[in-house]
């Protein structure tokens, strides 16, 4: 992996305190970046039909599971983001869901996207 | 030690399991809330978990309501992790009977220091429970023999009557005492009489069944209690008891020793209402008669006789 990849990574992720946390296992990182990559668009679309389904309950459980996810990771903008959405359909906010849904999907795009770089030039 | 954790999010289960296993733990993965509940409740099951609290089929606090409503002797030490980090949250999930709660995303030091903690109170307990059943133990047993002690054994004597009585069954209550003991005690001294009375001992337990009880009633007497033993059968199964005893004699560290004992037996059957002391008396009555008769005999109490 190059360095531009990793540095693309670190818009995102909080990569000291995450290597804390797998106490400076780069094997273990690399699988949970992996579990990720499959993992997190499935979430994502989860999401998305919860919220398409009028479903706020069903929403908050995803963003929960969102939320939870990506701190562990110490993707925490993000993370954020997953518990602004939680929280707005606890207090039943339509509009708070769309607004929290809109600006979580402007990060996760460029995220993804990062995460996917990062492991590719990795296998490579 | 082994330690569940119950996490339906794989980044969270994989990041827990390897460093627990790192830590030395035996790690069982679940994710659902129904599995987790069903291996802590399980008696062998794990003593210590990590839940998670939104999870399918149960949460995290109903995870352990579950476990915590098994009334199990041994404590299951439950440590709620989870991204709910409000005061309320918390307060409802340790109510709902977690012992500690962790926010995530977790700090591998702090969870490794709460657990260590959780190890040492399950440790404690641990420690409480051995030295429970080491005294009582003590109290129950006869130091000397590890037979039941004179006051154990009166009071499943006591016990035994009324059911007996209920099911219309037999008891057959036998009194034994070594023939001449103190002859042994002066000749060899007491370290050898004490060497016989554990070998009589074994010898005792030898000859009953599982469910009898024997214990030893004074210096060398022993009260046996042979449960649903038939009127008919008392005397058959006391002169097994007088030949286990008698038939070879005691190896001890000052060679070879004869040792006979007599006995008393004394049935008593459904219909019959007499106290625990009446039956004692009864019995020793009959053990009594044996000593007279010459020892190493068996004796059946005065009224039933033939």
């Amino acid at each position: 992996m190059t360095n531009s990849d990793a540095a693309a990574l670190e818009k995102y992720v909080n990569m000291p305190e995450l290597l804390a946390r797998v106490e400076n296992d780069r094997e273990l990182l690399e699988d949970l970046l992996m579990l990720f990559r499959e993992d997190f668009p499935l979430l994502r679309d989860d999401l998305h039909a919860a919220v398409g389904a009028g479903n706020p309950a069903e929403v908050q459980k995803v963003a929960h599971t969102l939320k939870g996810m990506l701190a562990n990771l110490s993707i925490n903008r993000a993370a954020q983001l997953a518990a602004d959405i939680e929280a707005a359909a606890r207090a039943g906010e339509t509009l708070g869901i769309q607004q929290a849904i809109a600006a979580f999907d402007r990060e996760e795009t460029g995220l993804l996207a990062a995460v996917n770089t990062f492991m590719v030039s990795g296998e490579r | 030690m082994r330690i569940l954790i119950a996490d339906d999010e794989t980044v969270s289960l994989r990041l827990l399991e390897k460093t627990l296993k790192r830590a030395g733990y035996e790690v069982i993965a679940v994710s659902d809330g129904r599995k987790a509940a069903e291996e802590l409740c399980r008696p062998d099951g794990a003593r210590l978990a990590l839940l998670d609290w939104v999870m399918p089929q149960l949460n995290g606090p109903a995870v352990c309501r579950a476990v915590r409503r098994i009334r199990s002797q041994r404590h299951v030490y439950l440590v709620l992790l989870t991204s709910k980090n409000s005061k309320e949250d918390i307060v409802e999930g340790l109510e709902s009977g977690a012992d500690d709660y962790l926010i995530k995303p977790f700090d591998p030091g702090e969870l490794k220091a709460r657990l260590h903690t959780g190890r040492r109170i399950l440790e404690l307990e641990d420690n409480l429970l051995e030295a429970r059943e080491d005294m009582r133990y003590k109290a129950t047993h006869d130091s000397l023999t590890s037979l039941l002690n004179r006051g154990t054994v009166l009071e499943l004597l006591a016990a035994e009557l009324p059911h007996k009585r209920r099911d219309n069954g037999s008891t057959a209550i036998v009194l034994g005492d070594l023939d001449h003991f103190k002859l042994v005690n002066d000749t060899y001294g007491h370290v050898i009489g004490d060497e016989v009375l554990r070998e009589v001992a074994r010898r005792l337990l030898g000859a009953v069944r599982s469910y009898d009880f024997v214990g030893r009633y004074g210096g060398e007497e022993f009260l046996l209690v042979l449960n649903n033993c038939c009127a008919d059968k008392s005397m058959e199964r006391a002169e097994e008891i007088r030949k286990a005893i008698g038939d070879t004699p005691v190896q001890t560290t000052q060679g070879s020793i004869e040792v006979t004992i007599s006995l008393g037996i004394f049935d008593s059957l459904g219909s019959d209402t007499r106290t625990v002391e009446e039956v004692l008396c009864e019995v020793d009555s009959a053990l009594y008669a044996a000593k007279s008769a010459g020892r190493n005999c068996c004796c059946m109490a005065a009224d039933r006789r033939p």
